[in-house]
């Protein structure tokens, strides 16, 4: 009976109460916790998006077990060593400038700013840049080269490089060539391999 | 004479890890922001140097170079391209893009290793 009464008076004084809908201000959790990252992402990307452009080594399955063939032969394989501390030419940095700065200007003479010339003109010229550095016979040395087109339509654009190597040898240049419709910029790395 | 054997770790640059880092670091600092003339210079260098200090924490015999590009949103066009001389099996490079409502972002990051 007591069941009964008790089954009879729950829906009368069912004022549904909820909690009230304030946020609780909790010290926000660290970044790196699965569960409270995904929060935080979802807060902060209200309006963005992101995309992986370019991965390299690629992902594919047999060329990676190409790499790990090589690799592995190569680890057996002892090398004598050379005993060589430092590279026989140092980077010089401003006689590559000024020849960075004349391909440049060779290359983008008279030339105006257009979609598909520009696309494969930036890879073309990558490349060129590279052989050209090759050409001055730094032994050991890694290179990376990098050509930006920034169209001038009055926005900004900021551009920043930061990097961990061995200041001793390792070296940049930076080269620069503005037209009317836009600018070209040229980065080369270079690095020595120990 | 005992030679030192560098312990096997994976083959080559884990792009995986580099852009997930990256990515972190972009949202970290860019996410929920418009663009602003007053801080885009410090945005674009502390992007950058999360990045390296992060890349770095990997812990990995690497050489790092981390290259942001920030440009403000509007009707603009732009190229980018590399070309890069170095051990394919080793070395590796990522670029991630980001976009928000007024902003891109494009982060280069190239890592070259330290044959111990």
């Amino acid at each position: 009976m007591e069941k009964r009464i008790r089954g009879g008076r729950m829906p009368s004084s069912q004022a549904p109460q909820q909690p009230p809908a304030t946020p609780r201000k909790e010290r926000r959790p660290s970044m790196f916790e699965k569960e409270a990252y995904a929060q935080i992402l979802r807060e902060r990307l209200r309006e963005s998006v992101h995309d992986v452009q370019y991965v390299e080594p690629p992902f594919d399955d047999s060329v990676a077990d190409i790499g790990k063939e090589w690799k592995s032969a190569l680890a057996k394989l002892k090398f004598a060593n050379s005993y060589r501390m430092e590279p026989l030419k140092k980077f010089q940095a401003h006689s590559v400038e000024t020849k960075v700065q004349q391909i440049l200007k060779e290359s983008l003479k008279d030339v105006k700013y257009d979609d598909k010339v520009f696309s494969h003109l930036s890879l073309e010229l990558a490349d060129r840049i590279l052989l050209a550095v090759k050409e001055f016979g730094y032994h050991r040395y890694k290179f990376i080269i990098k050509v930006l087109f920034i169209q001038k339509t009055g926005q900004a654009i900021n551009i920043a490089s930061r990097w961990i190597w061995d200041i001793a040898w390792d070296s940049w240049v930076a080269a620069k060539h503005e037209a009317e419709t836009y600018v070209a910029l040229a980065l080369v790395f270079a690095l020595y391999c120990e | 004479m005992e030679e030192y054997h560098r312990p096997c770790d994976e083959v080559g640059f884990n792009a995986d890890e580099a852009h997930n880092i990256v990515k972190e670091c972009i949202d970290g600092v860019l996410g929920g922001e418009d663009y602003n003339q007053n801080n885009i210079n410090q945005w674009t260098a502390s992007i950058v140097e999360q990045s390296l200090t992060h890349l770095v924490k990997l812990g990995k015999a690497y050489k790092y170079i981390v290259t942001c590009a920030v440009v403000q949103r509007s009707a603009y066009g732009f190229h980018t391209a590399s070309s890069c001389f170095w051990d394919t099996t080793s070395d590796g490079t990522c670029t991630v893009r980001w976009e928000s409502r007024t902003m891109n972002c494009i982060v280069n990051v190239f890592a070259v290793a330290i044959v111990l």
